[in-house]
């Protein structure tokens, strides 16, 4: 809970501010997941696209094994009450944060949980090592660049970021005491009231 | 992309519509707003469980995401959002309301990880209320500036409140940019200083109701309450130790909060010094600081190190208190006489009449008068206007003299060498 704020005086006694609604929804983590999954879902990269790519000039049967097995992977991480197209999502989100990684690190854990919630750690397993038997044959460099080609998220077509030039300080006011306390009253403490 | 030379407030853009039908409608509309749903902040977590710190990670890490998003999108759309978006207002309001400030009694991060999320939001919260602060991005990316000061009121992107948590969250190493932030809004949209104009008596409440607390008379409303003959007021010696905590952390956000947001826009001096302010300040001084500090000093504490916190605590609001007063009285009365304008002598006159109101207030003259010699402002009238009385000059030294002996401290030598 934040301490006692001179601004949270202000916005509740002076006419000044907006009143707040308490009866306002807001959004949740589990919101928050779905509504990234579903702009996720709108990015360039699809499970289509994705299995083109695996099973151009490959071992398809073996190929296609795999997808599958990350399909399924994807599914038990997305949770089984999703459709088909949520779980496809899902297993593209799982190539593109795995193509280029040998195991299941803190980073990759965090960025599936912020996407899908908690999930088993068995499936995040199961789904690195798909996406490492899919890459192999293709060449890391390959998928990068044709990850890289089709994901927004690596090829923003928005202009730079506001600000990015901007030198930002982080310091922040700390405590300046005109006096330090006196010692004499300080060993006086023992003698003083008690409630 | 909507079209250039014109303001966003006048341009027009043809788009297509949910059933793919190209349609025209104003740039700025609720309909080119995105579905982002940004989320509340949470302040970091105090004891550091790993399950706290896992959510403060994960909101911080959507809502920096979600900054970032919003700041590199065009000007037109970056409106759009900013405007019609109510989760991202309430994501910056949460953020304003709750982000720990650099004088909170945890406002060490419990992780590395915490803490470099934190710095991401913090960078990313202030570079938004830049970009809503702005009015002309580039040549061609720019509002009307009145469409830009309606657009900031009506829709409370900006409020006094907001402006003071801005200066007191991000005021210490970015000064001239919130300056530059503020001055731009109150320029082109000056219903906010009506709208601080009516916060003050607000902001003097504040005080009142800490004397109240402490059992203390004050000059305000709450003076002019009736109380029962018999009512037995606690005060900081009898007040349980958390009211005594909570009412100090009270006092050093609020002399913190008012004195940064002085400091960074002092325009806003004018608007304190027109209700007064400066007397009720020095007031306050005189009769809360002296019981406060004893309350400190005499009280036992549960927790170690809490007594010397209080103190520090306690000291520094003197010192912004202070300061504060220095603010006030540079700022509309010696600031026009070292510009030299007309009304010179009516300065110089009132900042005479103030000087000798402090007198009585002996604690708080010493104070001032150890951080701004009283002697260095009367060398400085008497260098500006020569007809300055020199007999009530004299007085009024004699006065500061007076008062460091009558709080038993002794007179820098420095402070002495105008008499």
């Amino acid at each position: 809970m934040s301490p006692p704020r001179l601004t949270g005086a202000l916005r509740s006694f002076s006419s000044v501010s907006k009143k707040e609604d308490i009866n306002e929804r807001l959004y949740d983590l589990k919101t928050k997941r779905l509504k990234r999954r579903e702009l996720f879902a709108r990015e360039g990269l699809t499970w289509q696209k994705i299995a083109h790519l695996c099973l151009d000039h490959q071992d398809n049967a073996k190929q296609q094994a795999e997808l599958k097995s990350l399909l399924q992977a994807a599914k038990e991480i997305v949770g089984t009450e999703h459709g088909q197209a949520a779980v496809e999502s899902a297993a593209v989100f799982l190539f593109e944060t795995f193509h280029n990684k040998d195991h299941v690190g803190t980073e990759e854990t965090r960025a599936i949980k912020q996407m899908f919630g908690p999930f088993p750690s068995s499936a995040a397993e199961a789904s690195c090592a798909c996406v490492a038997r899919l890459v192999a044959p293709l060449g890391d460099s390959r998928v990068e660049n044709y990850i890289q080609s089709l994901s927004s998220r690596h090829n923003p077509q928005r202009g730079p970021s506001f600000g990015r030039n901007i030198a930002f300080s982080y310091d922040c006011y700390a405590l300046d005491p005109l006096e330090e306390m006196p010692r004499s009253d300080v060993n006086e403490e023992n003698v003083s009231l008690d409630f | 992309m909507a079209c250039a030379q014109v303001p966003l407030d006048e341009q027009q853009v043809t788009e297509l519509g949910p059933l793919g039908k190209e349609h025209t409608l104003p740039a700025l509309h609720p309909a080119r707003k995105e579905e982002r749903f940004f989320v509340p902040y949470k302040s970091p977590p105090e004891d550091g469980s790993p399950a706290e710190v896992e959510e403060f990670l994960e909101h911080a890490k959507f809502i920096t995401e979600d900054l970032e998003w919003l700041l590199a999108l065009p000007h037109d759309k970056f409106w759009c959002q900013v405007v019609f978006d109510e989760t991202l207002q309430r994501c910056l309001d949460s953020y304003l309301h709750h982000a720990p400030r650099g004088l909170d009694l945890a406002t060490m991060p419990s992780s590395t990880a915490v803490a470099d999320m934190q710095r991401c939001v913090h960078r990313a919260v202030f570079l938004t209320f830049l970009r809503m602060a702005t009015h002309k991005e580039s040549k061609e990316s720019f509002l009307t500036p009145s469409v830009f000061g309606e657009i900031i009121y009506e829709n409370f992107l900006f409020d006094i409140p907001k402006f003071l948590d801005l200066c007191v969250l991000f005021g210490k190493g970015n000064s001239q940019l919130l300056h530059k932030m503020i001055e731009n809004i109150f320029t082109n949209q000056p219903s906010y200083y009506i709208d601080l104009d009516e916060t003050v008596p607000t902001v003097l409440q504040v005080f009142d109701t800490i004397l109240d607390k402490c059992g203390l008379h004050c000059e305000g409303a709450t003076a002019m309450e009736p109380m029962k003959l018999n009512a037995h007021k606690p005060t900081a010696m009898t007040m349980s130790q958390q009211d005594l905590v909570d009412l100090i952390l009270y006092l050093c956000d609020s002399t913190t909060t008012i004195h940064a947001f002085l400091d960074i826009f002092p325009a806003a001096c004018s608007s304190f010094h027109s209700h007064g302010f400066l007397s009720r300040l020095i007031s306050f001084y005189e009769s809360a600081m002296p019981d406060l500090e004893k309350a400190v000093r005499k009280r036992n504490f549960d927790a170690t190190g809490l007594q010397e916190d209080l103190w520090k605590r306690l000291s520094h609001s003197c010192r912004k208190i202070v300061e504060m007063a220095q603010l006030l009285l540079h700022h509309t009365c010696l600031q026009p006489i070292l510009e030299g304008g007309e009304n010179m002598q009516s300065c110089a006159e009132e900042l005479l009449q103030h000087f000798t109101s402090f007198l009585p207030e002996k604690r708080f003259l010493s104070d001032f008068d150890e951080q701004f010699p009283i002697a260095d402002y009367i060398s400085l009238l008497q260098q500006a206007l020569p007809v300055i009385d020199e007999t009530r000059t004299s007085y009024l030294l004699q006065g500061v003299e007076s008062a460091w002996d009558s709080v038993g401290r002794r007179m820098p030598h420095g402070n002495i060498q105008y008499q």
